[in-house]
């Protein structure tokens, strides 16, 4: 029991309709562009969110600046352990005013999936 | 090194990911400034580092039940949360009514007085 959560717990599917929400997306952008009654609509840019994530992982002190690229890994690339990758992961939920659910942050090892989260995230600001 | 050994291991190490996770947020919700925080974090990590090189399993975890139960008796009872998580601030809240509504508290008695 213990052996199958510890494997479905690693295994991971890929989201196909990602791209058939965004193109939706884009259609109803149009009239949801202003959303007069939301306190939370200034939805950040990727590329923001790309920088900025850049920025938080460079200023980590265990990091070479100069060896973070938006497609790094965490332990692979840059020479961390896994309780430096926690740390990171912290950091940018407090760039980023989130709130990441334990399990959730848990599989944040990379700059690609950090960027790809707090893009996705309705309340990153 | 059998296939069970391997996935016990995973299952302690994100164990023990998870409980450092908690354990450094709720170190940041007992320190008053920030400045406090990064000893303390620091403190933190190394109770986690002095422990790295523990091979035996059941030692491993025993610590980590050792170390979750101290955490929990630890816990700050108020930490903070995100305004709009579940628990903070905003959460389930109304947004402020745009500019130009206004309430009119005395709707059809403004004549009276």
């Amino acid at each position: 029991m213990a052996l199958r959560a510890a494997i479905l717990r690693h295994i991971r599917v890929p989201v196909q309709t990602a791209a058939l929400d965004r193109s939706r997306s884009q259609a109803w952008s149009l009239c949801n562009s202003v959303r007069s009654m939301s306190s939370h609509d200034d939805h950040l840019e990727k590329e923001e969110v790309t920088e900025r994530v850049l920025d938080v992982v460079k200023s980590f002190p265990k990091v070479d600046p100069s060896k973070v690229t938006p497609d790094v890994h965490f332990q692979k690339d840059l020479g961390l352990d896994s309780l430096d990758t926690v740390e990171i992961v912290m950091a940018l939920e407090e760039e980023f005013k989130l709130e990441i659910p334990d399990l959730e942050a848990d599989k944040i090892v990379s700059c690609p999936l950090a960027i790809e989260y707090i893009a996705n995230h309705p309340m990153a600001g | 090194m059998s296939f069970s050994y391997i996935a016990r291991r995973a299952a302690q190490k994100e164990r023990v990911r998870i409980l450092y996770r908690r354990a450094l947020k709720d170190t940041l919700n007992w320190a008053v400034h920030r400045h406090l925080f990064y000893q303390d974090a620091s403190d933190l990590r190394e109770k986690f580092e002095a422990n790295r090189h523990v091979e035996d399993l059941d030692t491993i975890d025993r610590m980590i039940a050792d170390a979750e139960a101290t955490y929990n008796n630890f816990r700050h009872p108020d930490p903070y949360i995100v305004p709009w998580a579940p628990g903070g601030s905003k959460f389930t809240r109304n947004p402020t009514p745009p500019a130009g509504i206004e309430i009119i508290y005395n709707y059809g008695r403004e004549d009276n007085d």
